[in-house]
């Protein structure tokens, strides 16, 4: 009786979706099992009063257009996806506080920014040009590798891949410095830090400049109708192509066989079989799902190993004004107590960085004529709570927070934002353990460390997931986190196991 | 010609070789850990609290009964540690619980206002007031059946009717009628205890003062609480100290506080009805009127831009998790009043198109939605997606529905 399908997904995710999608237009009979009533993980939506606000903050890079299809657009259109993309074309404006302080916006489009680094730092075109040209190299670097099946001759990446050997092994910082680029310079560009949830001297340069370079190149790209149209038109695919989706169905266990490998999930109490199995969900859920058995100790102590990646607290704020009246003129603005990442970072608690969207700037009409959003951000991890805040002191706590940056960001920007409050709604870790169910609420899944980045990652896949049947995807897995980095690990795992499936290798 | 003096930047200083070392630093520091096993993600502390906050289910039973007269009960509900509830969750006042029970054949869902004090959850009491509607199918039941002991399975604390610091006056102005009383209960002892940081005066609209449920209870708390201000509003009783009439917008302004203020809404359908014509006049902001959730639409025909139903009655099929069950849905009732007759169990809360929790997919068949209670999501209606609380059939409809648990 026991149906046993291909393939089966665990969490609908941005990482879930594009690997169930995937596995299912390649003609796998798949099952995707969601434990919320909605898909997306974050790349969701939901309603207060008259508005529908975006969870996360909703700008893709690596996207660009019909026309100029970079390899996000391509992973939906693939799929036969169709987005309603809307983009912005300012980078972002950043404001450091303070006498030193500085307020500058960059632009997007290779020469465009260059040309407004150059303004606000001269001198620094040079070098800022030098950073964005290692692209290409790196490319060519990966293509090789993927070329050589993971087995590069060394001699060959030593003479031909030299940038891209000292790129990829070391930070964003001793690659900036090196191209001699002057510290304003480089603070402004790692405003971006926080994407990726790392600092800049300890974050990989290869991994930052490829998500760097997706801004640069194409702007950010956001759904006009938040980024429940992203997952519901994944959803959509799945449903086409003959794949089930089951919500409301928390994964609880996990089936191996006798020989350790991966075979099939519990969801409400029902065994559910399948030949392969992909998981959305952080491995530290899933081996305390599974046998202790089957998890290898490699697995294990790589687990112990790593960090939980950060957390977020958000403020989403529904104003009775437009943005015009509101005074806002930007779409993104990360307001900053230091201007250097490794201080943003350290002091995130007191007056480190946080962000401030505007999304009527991108997509006017995604509140309701006369309104307009807004929507805070500020890292935080999950260990930042206050471990002695009582559940009945959460809400003042959440209230204290929101205020603070609220006011902050009315000085800063000279606006006046307190008394159009219409709706509010604040999240922070608590809110981010609830809906995702990450150990610590991590959004981030594991915290890309020096020793953890993404090409360590990469070049130790085969052992760090060695449970035969049993792939992951998702923030958690190797490109870290990001709605982008989550679609096109997807995409790569949901098309590997498919062709697996299908008698390739 | 900068250029040629200028030196090109470049990565010559680094160490191309510091490549090669990143796999073996990676193994030794995975070497170095431990091999132990993981903590459960639920002892960390934002999982601790959101679990404590929102539990997926609250097992509950009636520990007290108090008997306001033959239509209004008030249920005293505590933890069935039996089932596994060792604790009720904190909650703002003003929120609800969604009740789920089967009633013969049927299943069905209820929200209800807490009308306790968020501090008396601690103790581990939530109370909830029950009044006796005219076709009410389960507050009957209720009424009629619940004894001390009897089991209630309860949402977590849900719904956005509360007050909320940065939005909100910091002078709130309950209108309430009714048995919309309740969550004003529980708001003017969190208002009391220090809880909210807020004032609120109520004016209770009622027929007689009899009829006013809590009254001597307001009375008492409005004597030992400046915060907070009573006011009797009897529309079929002259009575000294009571206002005479009904929720008028010149009654509101008599008792409203110099600057800005917040109003807070709780009735039966008809006050809301009474207050649209009403509210407009006191010339307030959109953010200042928050109105609790409108309850169910019974009779779509009285809807704007219902466009008339061709049969009385159509065939439903809803499908949870690939299994198909038939049944009839009348054009008259919401596709979730049909499913819960049919003793399905589907997901709902609200009850009112809001909350989204029985957002299920319209695979086939034509439906009508009331304007006013459409909470849907914009890509929603791109995909096909409904509330089945607020939605009514026009023809043969098949709908997909997500798992039920309690």
């Amino acid at each position: 009786m026991e149906r046993q399908y291909d393939v089966i997904v665990v969490g609908a995710g941005n990482g879930g979706l594009a690997a169930a999608a995937n596995t299912a237009k390649a003609g796998c009979s798949t099952l995707l099992l969601e434990k919320h009533n909605l898909p997306g993980g974050c790349a969701t939506s939901f309603r207060r009063g008259r508005f529908e606000f975006e969870p996360s903050l909703h700008e893709l890079c690596s996207v660009g257009t019909e026309d100029r299809p970079n390899v996000v657009y391509k992973v939906f259109d693939d799929l036969g996806a169709k987005i309603d993309w809307c983009y912005e074309h300012d980078l972002f404006r950043t404001i450091v506080k303070g006498q030193d302080g500085y307020d500058i916006t960059l632009k997007s489009g290779v020469d465009a920014f260059c040309d407004s680094m150059e303004e606000a730092v001269p001198g620094c075109y040079a070098s800022v040009r030098a950073f964005l040209d290692l692209k290409p190299k790196i490319d060519a670097a990966i293509d090789y590798i993927y070329a050589s099946k993971g087995n590069p001759n060394p001699v060959v990446m030593l003479v031909k891949h030299t940038d891209f050997m000292r790129t990829a092994g070391h930070s964003v910082e001793e690659v900036m410095t090196a191209l001699g680029m002057p510290q304003k310079a480089q603070d402004l560009i790692n405003t971006y830090w926080g994407y990726l949830g790392v600092p800049t001297d300890e974050l990989n340069a290869m991994h930052f400049l490829n998500m760097l370079y997706g801004y640069v190149s194409d702007g950010a790209a956001m759904a006009h109708h938040r980024s429940h149209e992203l997952s519901s038109a994944l959803v959509d695919v799945i449903e086409k192509h003959g794949g089930e989706i089951r919500y409301n169905s928390e994964v609880t266990e996990f089936l191996y066989r006798e020989d350790g490998s991966c075979c099939g999930v519990v969801a409400n109490g029902e065994k559910l079989y399948a030949k392969e199995v992909i998981s959305n969900v952080i491995p530290h859920n899933v081996f305390n799902m599974s046998d202790p058995k089957v998890i290898p100790e490699e697995n294990l102590k790589l687990a112990n190993a790593r960090e939980f990646g950060i957390s977020v607290a958000t403020v989403y704020l529904g104003l009775d004004c437009t943005a015009e009246e509101l005074g806002m003129n930007d779409y993104t603005v990360f307001i900053k107590g230091d201007s250097y990442p490794r201080d943003q970072y350290n002091n995130r608690l007191e007056d480190g960085l946080y962000i401030v969207n505007c999304l009527n700037k991108v997509v006017p009409d995604s509140s309701p004529e006369g309104t307009c959003t807004l929507f805070f951000t500020m890292p935080l991890f999950g260990c930042d709570m206050p471990r002695d805040l009582r559940p009945q002191d959460y809400k003042k706590f959440k209230n204290d927070l929101a205020k603070r940056y609220i006011e902050d960001a009315e000085k800063t920007l000279g606006i006046s934002i307190v008394p159009h409050i219409e709706e509010i709604s604040i999240a922070t870790p608590v809110t981010f353990a609830r809906y995702l169910g990450t150990p610590e609420g991590t959004i981030y899944g594991y915290k890309l460390s020096g020793w953890d980045s993404l090409m360590a990652r990469t070049a130790g896949e085969k052992e760090d997931y060695a449970i035969p049947g049993l792939s992951f995807c998702g923030g958690h897995y190797i490109r870290g986190d990001g709605y982008s980095c989550a679609y096109i690990m997807g995409e790569m795992i949901g098309k590997r196991v498919a062709k697996r499936l299908k008698g390739g290798v | 010609m900068a250029e040629k003096k200028e030196k090109k930047p470049n990565l010559l200083r680094l160490n191309p070789l510091d490549f090669t070392k990143l796999t073996p630093v990676r193994k030794a520091r995975i070497e170095a850990a431990p091999a132990r096993e993981l903590r459960p993600a639920d002892t960390y502390v934002p999982n601790r609290i959101a679990n404590a906050l929102h539990p997926d289910v609250q097992y509950l039973k009636v520990t007290e009964i108090i008997e306001h007269d033959c239509d209004n009960k008030s249920y005293i509900l505590g933890p069935d540690h039996a089932k596994g509830t060792d604790a009720l969750a904190w909650f703002s006042a003003g929120q609800y619980l969604s009740l789920s029970m089967e009633i013969g054949e049927s299943f069905a869902t209820r929200p209800y206002s807490i009308a306790s004090s968020p501090n008396d959850a601690l103790k581990g009491e939530y109370r909830i007031t029950v009044r006796r509607t005219a076709g009410g199918f389960v507050s009957g039941h209720i009424l009629d059946t619940w004894k001390i002991g009897t089991p209630v399975t309860a949402s977590q604390p849900l719904g956005e009717f509360t007050y909320e610091p940065l939005r909100d006056a910091k002078h709130i102005i309950g209108l309430a009628g009714g048995s919309g009383i309740t969550p004003f209960r529980s708001l003017a002892y969190a208002v009391a205890e220090g809880i909210e940081d807020a004032q609120m005066t109520l004016l209770y609209g009622s027929r007689t003062k009899n009829d006013a449920l809590f009254d001597e209870e307001f009375t008492a708390l409005a004597e030992k609480c400046p915060a907070f201000r009573y006011v009797n509003v009897l529309s079929e009783e002259t009575r000294d100290g009571c206002e005479h009439g009904f929720l008028t917008a010149e009654l509101i302004r008599k008792y409203a506080p110099e600057g800005e203020y917040s109003v807070f809404v709780c009735g039966p359908s008809a006050m809301y009805r009474f207050l649209d014509e009403e509210l407009p006049k006191l010339g307030l902001r959109r953010k200042f009127i928050r109105r609790e959730l409108f309850g169910e639409c019974r009779d779509p025909a009285k809807e704007e831009g219902y466009p008339g139903s061709k049969a009385a009655s159509y065939q439903l099929t809803v499908r949870v998790s690939g299994k198909d069950t038939v049944m009839t849905c009348r054009a008259d009732e919401s596709l979730l009043a049909a499913m819960e007759r049919a003793g399905v169990k589907a997901p709902s809360h609200c009850r009112s198109g809001e909350c989204g929790w029985c957002r299920s997919k319209l695979v086939s068949g034509e439906v009508f939605v009331p304007k006013r209670m459409d909470g849907r999501r914009e890509a929603d209606f791109l995909y096909g997606f409904i509330h089945p609380c607020c939605t009514f059939p026009l023809s043969d409809i098949v709908l997909d529905v997500p798992p039920f648990h309690p």
